[in-house]
């Protein structure tokens, strides 16, 4: 009975901090650190945080599609095609075609990860500096090419990304760079109000100064709704693919969100010859291409966590931490033998997935009068929790000068049309990819490195992808 | 407009924090190692102290903007307790900081020893090792290991420079898995970690440890890993114990580091000090508080009020001109590192 409240309580919590904009896992996460220790028994905690991974995945497709908000950065991706579907009067279309995906590559990859978690060992042994230097680099490279029409434009808000990442510290000298002498930002702009000043405020000020509802739904919608499970059907290969991009990089530590998703959409246009609608404008694979991957990625950026106590991903950071609290110390020979553990993570993340897909696909109509609500009332509330997600870091004013010169950059980015993905790419990659290369030039030479065949199929990869880009027509109007 | 000004206040409003009993100033982001040590010690600590405790996180740069600004403007409230950990006391000896320890009063402290380990059958005269200024400490001892007695911090630089593999840019967890990988071969931990991390590890052993330091300034052997602490290693490899300006600067550094890898302060005078000091000490006391701990942080000693204070002092003692200057020069020239040269801390 307690399982099946704490899976409940996940679930809903994990919704509600899914539907938030500018929130998602992490961030509902985060908030769990204040009554964590309250469960009476520690494996209670752990369904529950895996159904609140579970639940908010699934959960921020709601404002991406009906407000063009991302509830996360991760939901970005779907929204690029969910909104215009919502605009044009096909949100529940759009919900049921994301969810029912999210849901089945959930099931799908959480069965393959939390069943046989063990055997993944080796996997990530074999992944080294210098594929994760090239994986990066192919990362940057579709993002910047292949989901943006214009990639000068793309070209140029990678750079600022990678800019307004590189300030904070200089790994090379360890001496602070580009702050301004302003201490705050000796530990770099952060990531959440970032996103919220890219993607949630332009959206929000869009909707105050149009003074109208973003999408409107339908109540009695259960053709949209099995017009969405058809479209699954018939993309299923995308869909599926997608899982499998999700899958893949959710397993690589330190990568995952908006990556994932980002190169399950690139994929998705690639492989779309001729569409009847233009991507950008309403085009369902554009939904159904990331949607596949962000649940497969929760799914699978959880064999690094749980294996080594190395998170796959920002949000399995603060699980770490989470799960520290009680009493489970990952990645030790310990928690490997404690079957309870596993089983408690495999039914928290499974059971959660199936619940609040059918509860996504049952109760749209309702959850989607949130669209409905006046944006008078609805501002200041969205306002106020993007607010008061971004402020969490220090509570100081910098918090919220942060925001609004995100904020700024975000309309800018947005009216000009300069790729907001590329720019937010840029930022989280930008570390990542400096200290790599350090990593890279410390550690190997050339003739290390041409024997290494994974190194080398991710290189010709990206040739491949930056060819494609260069010479192709891209139909992505998304900025 | 007028609506807009109203949805900014009451966005202002949602995100005010609230204010607690006790506050407990962490230089971290939630869920990073001292935060969660804050964590666990304030939920212990809570019953004994008979009030609530609050974690404040006050992230930063190398961890260094929360405690300075604990110093600045909050250290006065006699219910703030900064909570510091050992890079803030490499950071104190070679960065421009505003904190300064001989100004505070010690509530309580942890004094750890960092173990070292390598890949089994690896050559470690040729070692590969992730950088980073929590890592100088190791830089020095290896270094001096590989390269002998003897020795100007000129020519320990060389040294360095031509037999380590200086790896910048790497996390904790990149570490780890480089290290698991093969990609490095040293790594190093605390004793909590190593045992996680490390001693699992069938392709890993132990190299060096740095000892726990003493009342008299020692540094003894660590009982969990005997026979592995440096100055034995350095005695047995070249005959003689290590000396000279190059020994002095690590001595200062991993003391600094390794000496107050945990603690909490207030400042001088405090009236709540004492109650704070009881509470930390019938927590020590209490099996079931200290099982908690131990289970999540690992089995270190407490040196508790004037223990700590004590310890502090002992620490002080090793700040010297010619040790802050021996460390920032092999900071800079070897490992790479902006440091600050601060003998005024010697002169004080």
């Amino acid at each position: 009975m307690e399982e099946i409240l704490a899976l409940l309580a996940g679930t809903l919590y994990g919704l509600i901090i899914g539907i938030i904009p500018g929130a998602g896992a992490t961030t509902g996460l985060i908030f769990i650190f204040s009554f964590i220790t309250l469960f009476p028994d520690p494996y209670l905690g752990v369904i529950f945080c895996m159904a609140v991974v579970a639940a908010s995945t699934t959960g921020d497709t709601y404002t991406g599609v009906l407000l063009g908000i991302p509830g996360a950065n991760s939901a970005a991706a779907t929204m690029v095609d969910g909104f215009p579907l919502a605009l044009q009067g096909k949100a529940t279309y759009a919900i049921s075609a994301a969810v029912t995906t999210s849901t089945i590559n959930g099931l799908l990859w959480g069965a393959l990860v939390f069943f046989l978690l063990p055997y993944y060992t080796s996997l990530i042994m074999v992944f080294g500096v210098p594929e994760l230097w090239a994986f990066t680099c192919l990362a940057l490279v579709t993002v910047t090419f292949i989901t943006n029409k214009w990639w000068v434009r793309g070209v140029i808000a990678l750079a600022v990304g990678i800019f307004i990442g590189m300030i904070g510290v200089d790994p090379n000298t360890n001496a602070d760079r580009f702050t301004g002498g302003i201490e705050y930002l000796g530990a770099g702009v952060q990531l959440l109000p970032l996103v919220a000043g890219l993607f949630a405020i332009p959206e929000l000020l869009d909707g105050l100064k149009n003074r109208k509802n973003t999408a409107t739904v339908s109540l009695s919608n259960g053709e949209q709704t099995k017009q969405g499970f058809k479209a699954v059907w018939q993309n299923k290969w995308l869909a599926l693919r997608g899982g499998a991009i999700g899958a893949f990089i959710g397993i690589l530590p330190g990568l995952g969100g908006a990556m994932a998703d980002w190169m399950a959409y690139g994929q998705a246009v690639a492989t779309t010859k001729n569409p009847d609608v233009p991507f950008g404008k309403g085009n369902i694979r554009g939904v159904i291409g990331p949607e596949g991957a962000n649940n497969a990625q929760k799914a699978t950026s959880m064999i690094p966590t749980v294996l080594f106590g190395i998170p796959g991903a920002p949000f399995a950071a603060i699980l770490i931490g989470l799960f520290m609290y009680l009493d489970f110390e990952l990645g030790t020979v310990d928690l490997a033998n404690d079957p309870k553990f596993f089983d408690s993570m495999l039914y928290g993340f499974m059971l959660a997935t199936v619940l609040v897909g059918a509860l996504c696909l049952l109760t749209t109509p309702i959850i989607a009068r949130i669209a409905q609500i006046p944006y008078k009332y609805y501002f200041p509330l969205l306002l106020g929790f993007i607010t008061l997600a971004c402020v969490q870091y220090t509570g100081g004013w910098e918090d919220y000068a942060i925001l609004a010169v995100c904020s700024v950059i975000g309309v800018l980015a947005k009216n000009y049309k300069f790729s907001r993905p590329a720019l937010l790419f840029g930022f989280i990659l930008s570390d990542r990819i400096e200290q790599l290369t350090l990593q890279l030039s410390s550690l190997y030479s050339l003739d290390r490195l041409i024997d290494r065949p994974i190194f080398i199929g991710l290189i010709l990869l990206i040739c491949v992808v930056l060819i494609w880009g260069l010479t192709q027509r891209n139909k992505l109007e998304y900025a | 407009m007028k609506k807009f000004i109203t949805s900014v206040l009451l966005a202002l409003t949602l995100s005010t924090p609230a204010f607690a009993d006790y506050t407990f100033v962490v230089p971290q982001k939630p869920g990073a190692g001292t935060s969660q040590w804050a964590e666990i010690i304030a939920k212990e600590l809570e019953p004994f102290l008979g009030e609530k405790i609050v974690i404040k996180f006050i992230p930063g740069a190398r961890d260094i903007p929360g405690f300075n600004k604990w110093h600045n403007t909050m250290r006065d409230n006699d219910k703030a307790v900064m909570v510091s950990h050992g890079g803030n006391g490499v950071s104190f000896l070679q960065e421009e900081v505003d904190y300064d320890y001989r100004q505070y009063d010690s509530v309580g402290l942890m004094n750890l020893n960092i173990i070292a380990g390598k890949a089994s059958g690896a050559d470690m005269n040729k070692p590969s090792f992730a950088a980073g200024s929590g890592m100088v400490p190791e830089a020095f001892a290896f270094t001096m290991l590989i390269c002998g007695p003897d020795k100007s911090i000129e020519e320990y630089t060389a040294c360095f420079k031509e037999n380590v593999t200086w790896v910048k840019g790497m996390s904790g967890a990149e570490r780890r898995l480089a290290f698991k990988r093969g990609e490095l071969t040293g790594t190093r931990e605390n004793p909590a970690a190593y045992k996680k991390h490390v001693a699992p590890n069938t392709k890993a052993e132990i190299w060096f440890h740095h000892g726990i330091l003493q009342a008299d300034g020692s540094h003894a052997d660590d009982p969990n890993y005997p026979g592995y602490q440096f100055e034995t290693l350095f005695e047995k490899r070249w005959g003689v114990a290590p000396s000279g300006d190059m020994y002095k600067a690590y001595k200062l550094v991993k003391s600094f580091r390794d000496g107050m890898q945990k603690a909490l302060w207030v400042n001088k005078g405090n009236p709540n000090r004492q109650a704070l000091v009881d509470a930390l000490t019938a927590m020590s006391k209490d099996k079931s508080a200290m099982a908690n701990i131990q289970k999540k942080v690992g089995k270190y000693d407490w040196l508790i009020g004037e223990a700590g204070n004590n310890h502090r002092d002992t620490l002080m003692t090793f700040v010297t001109t010619d040790a802050l200057s021996s460390l920032v020069k092999f900071n800079r020239n070897a490992l790479g590192l902006n440091s600050v040269e601060k003998i005024e801390l010697a002169l004080k």
